[in-house]
């Protein structure tokens, strides 16, 4: 009999339990190549959050270029968190409109990083080019792929860590901004975004050479077979930060602060970081990285740091409107 | 059409170059290298065409956008640069006066305000607002302005507006703790003619405002035509200096200061009289009393909002220099008043000084209640001493009023709020009056009154 009654007491409390389970929905703004990261990622946190606190989480995902994706944001979409490929565009959610604080980047660690990548080259089965360093994607006659700096992050990482091995070999920006002007005029289309490149290059067939996110090039191999694509590594690369933040204006307005705070949060625990490793991101857990060797290629990296003394600088000189894309581009 | 035709005569070529009696394999090998290019220009052409395609049809359609939400029904342009918004506020006040004086007809059904708000923008720098209002005993204008902003640092405003001098004054009235304002309002300007400067410096940490103004009694409004050849001066500081300091205990504290100063040149009926909580006359001036002189205001203010919690204080003190007849002595007279506010939200939603949205909006098929907030306040006036008997009768008007109130607000969605607020004022005359013959003054006021409003 109290056993019985044990049961009914318990069957009520998981009842009540159940009535009072919010449903909660998420829109995390992306850049292009993390669809396939956050499809995995956000089925575990939903599992994760059920588990601890009873209420659904569904995550919505929007993808697209890293600028683009940020203007978007800025212009009223309605992102809890965005997890865009640099700080740079995620600055611009503070600098046009303050929906997030200046310090934003000081609040998670690793500078609200908790991946990274590099930037590697893709090229057809037999490297009928010769692809082997940054040197040969100048050449004339080598069709390169590469999206528009002006509206990927990708595509900006590309063209700095171009620029500084240009720099390192050549001896001066001036010669940079020569190389980095070749090398465009490779460029048969620009597109707004990575994954658009790799449909250009993979699916259009289009051009040589693909200057592509490791990640991006990865997947390539895996989902087109690594009997059509190889993945070439430069003997120089940077690294990339690509950044996460919360939408403090939007969160504050729907009440999903918490939830928000914790999604981004858990990309840092062990299950998040495994996630990333598996979806080729190099995780900042080093004995997470270890365990997938054949994930990441052995590269020489370099950081914005370093090189261009912050992404504040990088952008007002190569990309801001007049910077040295324009002024190469125009040519 | 280019691409149709290379299309079209590739395979014609492929076919030429069969019946071609090739004999040399570097001309074979040419001709292969050739016919790649010109695959991957078909296969650029197509692709940009492709690019273009996606890029159209992302892009926004040229067609004015309509949304209608709790903020009104906006019309608006492709680019935003032009629309028309039109809000609306109605508030049906109950007024329950208990213990009061036998004689006293007071409680009632008050249509408190009913506006319909029309604002706009043009060209993105110009917006403008119209409010009329049909609440109250007549039809009257409320606010005719328009502002011309040039950054978000520097906009000028023209037309009828609120005076920027007191804190809850200046909060919109369908957002205040309680659903009257305290006695801390009576002393600043309402609604009043003029041009200001305003705008949001050091990274929109500090907020200022000055401009001139016909200049109005206490807590009055201009009858649309300036009442002397003076003017007021008026400017304003507010400061949020830790607003960007997410997670601060201090992010949503705010505080400042504001003034007024300016002259009458012997206006007659120009000095303002004083209500209480329930809106009810406690103090006025003689009808022969005359405002001549330099007159000035000065008011710290804060607001302080962390979550839930909310808090909002300010102080005035208004001074002006009257005369009891054309011909009397000139007598400064400085009345003061304050008032302390707080609110917290028992719903878990965060307190605003633009009000409070509800986390879930109610609903009886979903079981949702919206948010429920609750509020407290005490607030003081003090009436010159000097006032009496020259400029004031002290047996019918106050020398200083206490007041409490409670409050319970309930917000049923952004647009819809309940509130139920109790007010209890404490009236004192001056200690040589002879006893009070208005029925007011006979006992403290003890009201309650609710209100029923829509604002959106």
């Amino acid at each position: 009999m109290k056993s019985k009654f044990l049961l009914l007491a318990g069957l009520g409390l998981s009842l009540a339990g159940g009535l009072h389970a919010k449903t909660i929905e998420l829109l995390n703004v992306s850049y292009d190549p993390t669809r396939q990261l956050y499809v995995e990622y956000n089925k575990a946190f939903a599992a994760h959050w059920k588990a601890k606190t009873g209420d659904d989480v569904t995550i919505k995902q929007s993808h697209g270029g890293s600028g683009k994706q940020a203007r978007s944001v800025i212009d009223g979409l309605p992102a809890d968190v965005v997890t865009l490929a640099l700080s740079a565009d995620v600055d611009a959610l503070y600098e046009n409109g303050r929906h997030i604080p200046k310090d934003w980047q000081k609040r998670l660690a690793n500078n609200s990083a908790p991946y990274t990548s590099t930037i590697v080259f893709l090229v057809r089965k037999g490297n009928p080019k010769g692809i082997k360093d940054w040197d040969d994607l100048v050449k004339p006659g080598v069709g390169v792929v590469t999206p528009n700096p002006k509206t990927s992050g990708g595509a900006r990482w590309n063209y700095l860590a171009a620029w500084e091995f240009a720099k390192r070999k050549l001896g001066s920006d001036d010669a940079a901004k020569e190389f980095v002007a070749k090398l465009f005029r490779n460029v048969p289309v620009l597109d707004s975004g990575a994954r658009g490149s790799t449909t250009t290059f993979v699916q259009r067939g289009i051009g040589d050479v693909a200057i592509s996110w490791e990640n991006e090039a990865f997947l390539v191999l895996k989902e087109f077979g690594a009997d059509k694509y190889e993945i070439v590594v430069p003997s120089l690369s940077i690294l990339a930060e690509p950044t996460v933040s919360l939408v403090d204006k939007v969160v504050k307005k729907k009440g999903t602060e918490a939830v928000a705070q914790a999604y981004l949060d858990y990309l840092y625990s062990d299950e998040g970081q495994e996630i990333a490793a598996r979806n080729f991101y190099r995780p900042r857990n080093q004995a997470i990285a270890a365990k997938y060797p054949d994930n990441f290629a052995k590269v020489e990296l370099f950081t914005i740091d370093a090189a261009f003394g912050g992404w504040a600088k990088a952008q007002k000189t190569h990309f801001a409107d007049g910077g040295t894309f324009d002024q190469i581009y125009a040519k | 059409m280019r691409n149709y035709h290379l299309r079209k005569f590739a395979p014609a070529l492929f076919a030429s170059l069969a019946l071609l009696p090739i004999t040399r394999a570097d001309e074979l090998s040419e001709l292969k290298e050739t016919l790649r290019a010109l695959e991957q220009k078909i296969l650029v052409l197509e692709r940009k065409q492709e690019i273009k395609d996606e890029a159209a049809a992302a892009a926004a359609p040229a067609t004015p956008k309509i949304t209608v939400n709790d903020k009104g029904v906006t019309l608006a342009s492709a680019d935003a640069a032009n629309s028309l918004r039109i809000r609306g506020l109605v508030q049906l006040d109950h007024r329950w006066f208990f213990s009061d004086d036998a004689s006293l007809q007071n409680s009632s059904f008050v249509l408190r305000r009913a506006r319909i708000i029309v604002e706009g923008t043009f060209a993105k720098q110009f917006s403008y607002q119209i409010v009329p209002e049909f609440g109250g005993a007549n039809p009257a204008l409320v606010d005719a302005n328009f502002t011309w902003t040039l950054a978000p640092e520097l906009q000028f405003k023209f037309g009828r507006f609120k005076a920027p001098v007191g804190l809850e004054l200046l909060q919109s009235d369908s957002w205040t703790f309680f659903n009257e304002r305290s006695v801390a309002s009576l002393l600043v300007p309402n609604r009043d003619l003029g041009i200001l400067a305003q705008g949001d410096v050091l990274g929109g940490k500090l907020n200022y405002t000055v401009g001139i103004i016909g200049g109005v009694a206490d807590g009055a409004n201009t009858t649309n035509s300036d009442f002397d050849n003076e003017k007021e001066a008026v400017g304003r500081l507010f400061a949020t200096p830790f607003k960007d300091n997410a997670g601060s205990p201090v992010q949503g504290l705010g505080f400042g200061i504001a003034g007024t100063y300016g002259r009458a040149k012997g206006t007659n009926g120009r000095s303002a009289g004083y209500r209480t909580d329930g809106q009810q006359a406690i103090f006025t001036y003689l009808a022969s009393t005359i405002t001549d002189g330099p007159n000035w205001r000065i008011t710290p203010q804060l607001d302080y909002r962390n979550g839930s919690f909310g808090l909002l204080g300010e102080y005035v003190i208004s001074t002006v220099n009257v005369r009891a007849n054309p011909t009397g002595k000139l007598s400064e007279l400085q009345n003061k008043a304050w008032q302390v506010s707080a609110g917290y939200v028992l719903t878990g939603e965060n307190s605003s000084y633009n009000g409070v949205v509800p986390a879930n909006d109610f609903s009886l098929s979903k079981g949702t209640w919206g948010a429920f907030e609750v509020a407290a306040r005490y607030s003081n006036l003090k009436i010159d001493d000097s006032a009496f008997p020259l400029f004031a009768n002290p047996i019918s008007s106050i020398n200083e009023s206490t007041g409490y109130a409670l409050g319970l607000n309930w917000y049923l969605t952004k647009a819809v709020r309940f509130t139920f607020d109790y007010y209890q004022t404490e009236f004192e005359r001056i200690a040589t009056a002879p006893p009070t013959t208005n029925p007011i003054l006979k006992n403290d006021e003890k009201a309650f009154i609710s209100r029923f409003q829509i604002a959106f």
